[in-house]
């Protein structure tokens, strides 16, 4: 099955800078996306490999679960970076003074179900006992348009930086779902952090045009949709692998 | 910049000999100099290992003891001397295992690696020249024939299942005559003749005060190539190959934590396990990659990466432990070999006391060397050395620290400018050793 909608995959030697471009192996790397608020992970080799590990249709469960939360904890890191800090100098075991920072704002995690919830734990591998909300959108059979579900999300909401969890970023419509949601509940769109493992050129562009003050982080842009709007080449269904599969 | 050369303190390594007639008391005038001298890793080579595998005709004489084991061709001088110019070049030596059942070497080996001390004991430890020109001191124990003859007897019964007549007879037609022929000359090349073994505590005093003399001025000369190193490196910029983290926000936060004196033990931890988490995924960007094309569940074909060969870790003990949980996340299965290298507080040199490597390692794509701290360098030196003196090449070795002084990292990277250096924060020279502390909480 190819798709009629892609762009060419950009490939590019990958590895350290100190080694020589004749010693690095070449690979697909994420497509460039200019949008200010659209953070695309490092393409490193060790990135491209992982990714390249739960592309695999042979990769089994266990593994694509390890290599998957390997992604997220990177993704994860590289998000609360975008979180606030203030200064805060203090003086180290050894009596020298470090200009260090204190981290600012409290945060939540909203995860996207089903495969949203799979993110949860290389979230609390980096944040340990933060709030988890959980949002349900399904696609209305009648209408074939996304639907709002379920949702329980903390209280002071509000007042939180929110990292929204979804590993696979095709259209787009679920995600615009959730910010909407988000936004109802009192949360300013530039307190939205969306963690993403792989999104799509189109869905990123339109998201990123819609909500210009929230930010993406994501670990890889891939080419483009199918006719059945998947991610291509993507890495299949990530609910089912990471659960069921 | 041109290569800086590093010896480590292990390299000429002291060696003695012990000869004297069986039964003679070489053994125990040897264990009691170790035990005297006090140090780690000092080392008994026996000659015994090093005894020629037997033929089948020798192996029937050998058993109705008319062999003659107390002659000097029954001994495999070549490759005891090739074993010896290895210790005393400060590589491993892998000793072969002498099987008195079958007289035949066996398939395993033993290796020795860079001992301070290594005292060679056997009935003719000063008898081939080769050998001698490798001692640094050659003693020769003495005890009167009798004395010998009733040791031997004793041992052989006691310990070899032997019977008496035939002790006597392997006296009388080999051990004697072998003596005076080739045993006892060796007396007169010996530095000290120590009659009465063990109970002559004047010859084992000077002896092991002659030692320490030796490794006193030689921890001095290693001192002082270090000094050396260090001055030379003290305002070289940082090479390409020193690969920092880069400070986010988060890496600053964490390090504000991490370094402040007043954050409590378990967040300490969790901290720093998130950073060493870091550190590693760091360092596994530097390993090498081969393409591969995969297949995804819909179909569709992409151009990837994978891993070209193993990749393995070093801990050294015990700072290096405390980035373990950072390793596991990142690598689960590593094979991780340790070392254990502490500073001598009163010379402030590094001692290494324990070594554990896979034993596969020389095949590995990379090898992580890991240790929370590095301030003079001496320790990192110390272990880079130990893997490339195992067969890893150095361009192979990845060094992951949390924290760096820009003098330490530099000595490293002269001595071993192909090593690449993944550290969090270069921090001001002679640090203290503070992180496994807090980490370990004692």
């Amino acid at each position: 099955m190819s798709s009629p909608e892609t762009t060419t995959a950009p490939a590019h030697c990958v590895g350290p800078d100190y080694r020589p471009n004749a010693q690095k192996p070449t690979a697909t790397v994420s497509t460039e996306i200019s949008y200010e608020n659209v953070h695309i992970l490092p393409q490193t080799s060790q990135l491209i490999a992982l990714l390249t590990m739960i592309r695999d249709k042979d990769t089994a469960r266990a593994d694509f679960i390890f290599y998957s939360n390997r992604i997220i904890r990177l993704l994860v890191e590289e998000g609360l970076n975008h979180l606030p800090v203030i200064e805060h100098t203090i003086t180290t075991p050894v009596g020298h003074s470090y200009a260090g920072v204190k981290f600012q704002g409290k945060i939540c995690g909203v995860s996207i179900m089903r495969a949203g919830e799979a993110m949860e734990q290389g979230l609390r591998d980096c944040c340990r006992s933060v709030r988890i909300g959980k949002i349900l959108i399904q696609r209305d059979e009648d209408t074939s348009k996304p639907k709002l579900f379920y949702d329980k999300l903390p209280e002071d909401i509000s007042d939180r930086w929110v990292l929204l969890l979804d590993p696979m970023f095709a259209t787009g419509g679920s995600a615009t779902m959730a910010v909407d949601v988000l936004k109802s509940r009192g949360v300013p769109e530039n307190r939205i952090l969306f963690l993403n493992l792989i999104a799509s050129p189109e869905g990123v562009t339109s998201f990123a045009k819609r909500f210009p003050k929230l930010r993406v982080v994501t670990a890889f842009v891939d080419q483009g949709l199918d006719e059945k709007n998947y991610i291509v080449p993507g890495l299949g269904d990530f609910g089912d692998r990471f659960y069921t599969l | 910049m041109e290569k800086a050369h590093y010896s480590p303190p292990w390299a000429n390594t002291s060696i003695i000999g012990v000869a004297g007639s069986s039964g003679s008391g070489k053994t125990s005038l040897a264990v009691e100099i170790v035990s005297s001298l006090n140090l780690p890793w000092v080392v008994i080579l026996s000659m015994d290992s090093f005894y020629k595998a037997l033929t089948p005709e020798q192996y029937i004489l050998a058993h109705k003891n008319e062999y003659d084991f107390d002659s000097p061709s029954s001994i495999d001088f070549d490759v005891l001397v090739d074993r010896l110019k290895d210790l005393k070049a400060g590589r491993r030596a892998d000793i072969p295992i002498y099987s008195f059942e079958s007289h035949q070497r066996q398939k395993e080996t033993t290796s020795i690696y860079s001992p301070h001390v290594l005292i060679l004991e056997g009935i003719f430890a000063l008898y081939d020249q080769r050998v001698l020109d490798l001692l640094d001191m050659k003693i020769f124990a003495e005890a009167d024939a009798d004395v010998c003859l009733a040791r031997r007897i004793t041992r052989d019964v006691r310990e070899r299942g032997r019977d008496i007549e035939g002790c006597i007879r392997q006296w009388i037609s080999f051990v004697k005559p072998n003596f005076e022929q080739y045993v006892e000359p060796q007396r007169k090349i010996a530095d000290i003749i120590v009659p009465r073994g063990i109970e002559n505590r004047v010859a084992i005093t000077m002896v092991v005060e002659h030692v320490r003399r030796r490794l006193k001025e030689k921890s001095r000369k290693h001192q002082e190539e270090l000094q050396r190193l260090g001055k030379q490196a003290e305002d070289e910029p940082l090479s390409d190959n020193v690969l920092l983290l880069k400070q986010t926000r988060q890496i600053v936060g964490m390090n504000t934590i991490i370094q402040n004196p007043m954050t409590k033990e378990v967040d300490f931890i969790f901290y720093f396990d998130r950073l060493s988490s870091l550190l590693v995924e760091r360092a596994m960007e530097n390993i090498h990659f081969n393409g591969k094309k995969v297949e995804t569940p819909q179909g569709n074909k992409y151009k990837g990466l994978t891993m070209a060969g193993e990749v393995s870790a070093v801990v050294i003990l015990r700072g290096g432990s405390c980035l373990e949980t950072g390793l596991r996340r990142v690598i689960p299965e590593c094979k991780s070999g340790r070392l254990l290298i502490q500073t001598n507080y009163r010379t402030g040199e590094p001692e290494l006391h324990y070594l554990h490597l896979p034993s596969d390692i020389s095949t590995h794509d990379s090898v992580l060397l890991l240790d929370a701290q590095m301030s003079s360098g001496g320790a990192a030196l110390m272990a880079v050395r130990v893997l490339v003196d195992h067969g890893v090449p150095e361009e192979k070795v990845v060094f992951v620290t949390y924290f760096a002084g820009r003098m330490g990292v530099n000595r490293l990277l002269n001595v071993f400018p192909n090593v690449k250096v993944v550290v969090c924060r270069i921090v001001e020279d002679f640090q203290e050793r503070w992180i496994e502390k807090r980490y370990f909480g004692c």
